[in-house]
């Protein structure tokens, strides 16, 4: 474990309002959170919540109205766009319930695509997206298209794209939203594998059940935050996982 | 540089998943290129064989006819005949008494006539001259003599055949010696004429005979007149005061007052190169008015088709954002994409062309000769139309906000 005391992420009173039309909508309505260097948190709420604007804020897809939001120590609120892309390309991997991987492209292109919009270049980019791919166990498939992969390894592709850089945090939004329990299961076990191995990880989920596997929740309701309570009692991806049945043994059983 | 080659590869790979869709798009360019290079093939082959014919006869010939040639119109009126304008020989003999800037002069008399040789007819055109207007008119002899001076001055009843007319003729048989009729009236051949293949519209050079001037003027036509004079100038650099120098003592010889109008004209071939430069410069304007309406339209196309891609690549777009493409390389995937595009259509109307100028060259009269210089210019403009209607579809990408575009449906 890395130092834990590291603020890694710092929001001060951070407040967002869209314009839908001529109506406001207040989706964040000002938020203070902190979260540490290796923490795994996930942040719940109803749908409405602000959950998506903060995690979009989170990784700087989207722009604050006002407050602060330190990343690292830099306050970012005031970037603009070629700074944010190269923030998202540097600091941040996004894990989405829909995976977004680019169809046409192989694993290995898949992987490669934050390094090709990197304005560092170094020249282990080979060896990288080879541990990426490594790291979430697709080694045998790296030349296939995303359209030959079932649900849980285009995640499994997703995580090794948001790996591939070696980001400060891991945004995942949803990240099983759109797998079966066990695929799902299998998806948290490399999450807890990573945070392990030192990552600082943030899910946002609906589902308590996912929330369970982090250190710390943190609920959202009406654009503010609601409370936070530490995971005492911590879900075993791995443990899960012997308990519950092959995906071929169940269809048996039914 | 490597992101750039990167991006290469996507808009290929882009073309390739649609290649129907691709190819449709690019018909529009590859038309436009296509017909323009085509054009200017046989443009230039035009031209090319226009100069040979041009150097074959020799850049310091002057042509003197009968009636003012004030614009092309008046040319007809020259072939109908005017008979108060008809040259004679006092013109001749005073153009070459008089001028200093030409080394000789001939008369020329042409027409058409039944040429017949034992049981075998044919029409022909009679080029009658005296015996310099061999070298005057570039007639090489072939075989045998071409007509003397004596023969000129006695009339003779001599003749030599072109190519043409001698195969139509004499299939295999010696011409030399044998007695022809040429309406009617015997003639002797004593010689034959080198090939001087087609002149610049494509007519056959090779088919006619040539006899003394004075014979087809007294034996076969009955007249005392002449369809030209040619005279030749002592350089290239004098043709245009030998070309004044005649004109005055024409004048003067045909007692044209002071301020009326010639009543003959004296043309040389760098007129001639300033018609066809006329006609090349119509020629020209007339492709690039092609050129502008097909690339104009395979443009559109391709704006078209880019704004339909970028719709479809939405959530792409989005992606590559969230993962840290800035407005720059968005701009630039699609630039060079539609680029892609054009460039391809451009060079696949090139290779249109080329096929065409073959099929052509082979197969019609007509001379084509594809040079480098359309190319780069077909090259470049396709460019120009891909970045030119890329530029919009590739900024309405680059301006996608990326949370916007991933929720994209």
């Amino acid at each position: 474990m890395i130092n834990n005391n590291n603020i890694l992420i710092k929001t001060t009173d951070v407040t967002k309002i869209y314009k839908l039309g001529d109506i406001r909508v207040n989706a964040l309505r000002g938020v203070n959170l902190e979260i540490k260097e290796g923490e795994f948190v996930s942040i719940m709420g109803p749908s409405g919540s602000g959950k998506s604007t903060l995690m979009n804020i989170i990784g700087c897809l989207d722009i604050l109205t006002s407050g602060h939001y330190y990343l690292n120590n830099k306050d970012i609120s005031k970037l603009d766009d070629n700074q944010l892309a190269n923030i998202r390309n540097k600091e941040v991997g996004f894990v989405f319930q829909t995976f977004n991987l680019l169809s046409r492209t192989n694993i290995y292109g898949n992987v490669e695509l934050p390094i090709v919009y990197s304005v560092e270049r170094d020249g282990n980019k080979k060896r990288k997206i080879m541990d990426a791919i490594e790291s979430v166990g697709l080694s045998g498939l790296v030349k296939h298209k995303p359209s030959e992969l079932s649900g849980g390894e285009k995640q499994r592709v997703a995580i090794a794209r948001a790996l591939v850089n070696q980001p400060s945090i891991i945004l995942a939004d949803e990240p099983t939203g759109n797998l079966d329990s066990r695929t799902g299961e299998e998806i948290m076990a490399i999450f807890q594998k990573l945070n392990r191995e030192g990552k600082t990880i943030i899910v946002v989920t609906h589902e308590m059940e996912i929330a369970m596997h982090t250190h710390r929740i943190i609920y959202l309701r009406d654009g503010l935050i609601h409370g936070q309570e530490e995971v005492k009692e911590q879900i075993s991806a791995q443990e899960k996982l012997k308990k519950m049945p092959k995906l071929e043994e169940r269809l048996i059983e039914n | 540089m490597k992101r750039f080659l990167e991006n290469i590869k996507i808009a290929f790979q882009a073309l390739f998943l649609n290649k129907l869709r691709s190819f449709l798009t690019m018909l529009g360019i590859i038309i436009g290129v296509g017909a323009v290079v085509a054009m200017l093939s046989i443009g230039t082959g035009a031209q090319q064989s226009v100069l040979e014919s041009v150097q074959d006869i020799g850049s310091n010939l002057i042509i003197v006819s009968p009636g003012s040639i004030e614009d092309v119109q008046d040319m007809r009126t020259t072939m109908m005949g005017d008979k108060s304008s008809e040259l004679n020989a006092d013109d001749l003999e005073a153009i070459k008494k008089e001028a200093t800037l030409i080394t000789q002069a001939a008369p020329v008399v042409f027409n058409s006539s039944v040429v017949s040789y034992s049981n075998k007819n044919t029409y022909s055109t009679v080029y009658a001259s005296s015996e310099n207007g061999r070298e005057l008119y570039n007639m090489d002899v072939a075989r045998g003599k071409f007509y003397s001076r004596s023969d000129v001055s006695n009339a003779s009843n001599v003749a030599v055949i072109g190519q043409s007319t001698l195969k139509k003729l004499f299939d295999k048989v010696d011409p030399i010696g044998k007695i022809i009729k040429i309406d009617g009236k015997n003639f002797k051949v004593i010689g034959t004429l080198e090939s001087r293949g087609t002149d610049m519209f494509g007519n056959d050079q090779d088919d006619f005979i040539s006899v003394p001037v004075t014979t087809a003027q007294n034996k076969l036509y009955g007249i005392d007149t002449y369809n030209m004079i040619l005279a030749q100038s002592i350089s290239e650099e004098e043709i245009e005061n030998a070309c004044e120098e005649i004109k005055s003592i024409l004048r003067k010889q045909r007692n044209i007052r002071f301020g009326d109008k010639d009543d003959f004209s004296v043309q040389n071939q760098t007129q001639i190169l300033d018609v066809i430069s006329v006609i090349t410069g119509i020629f020209t304007v007339v492709i690039a008015g092609i050129a502008s309406i097909s690339l104009l339209v395979g443009g559109i196309g391709i704006m078209n088709i880019m704004l339909v891609s970028v719709t479809e690549r939405t959530r792409e777009i989005g992606i590559r954002k969230a993962i840290g493409a800035k407005n720059r390389d968005i701009l630039v995937q699609f630039l060079v994409e539609s680029t892609v595009l054009s460039i391809t259509g451009g060079i696949l109307g090139i290779l249109f062309a080329v096929a065409v100028s073959a099929i052509l060259t082979r197969f019609t009269i007509l001379e084509t000769s594809i040079t480098l210089m359309p190319i780069i210019i077909a090259i470049s403009f396709s460019t120009v139309v891909g970045l030119f209607f890329g530029i919009y579809p590739a900024m309405r990408a680059a301006r996608l906000n990326p949370i916007d575009a991933l929720r994209y449906e």
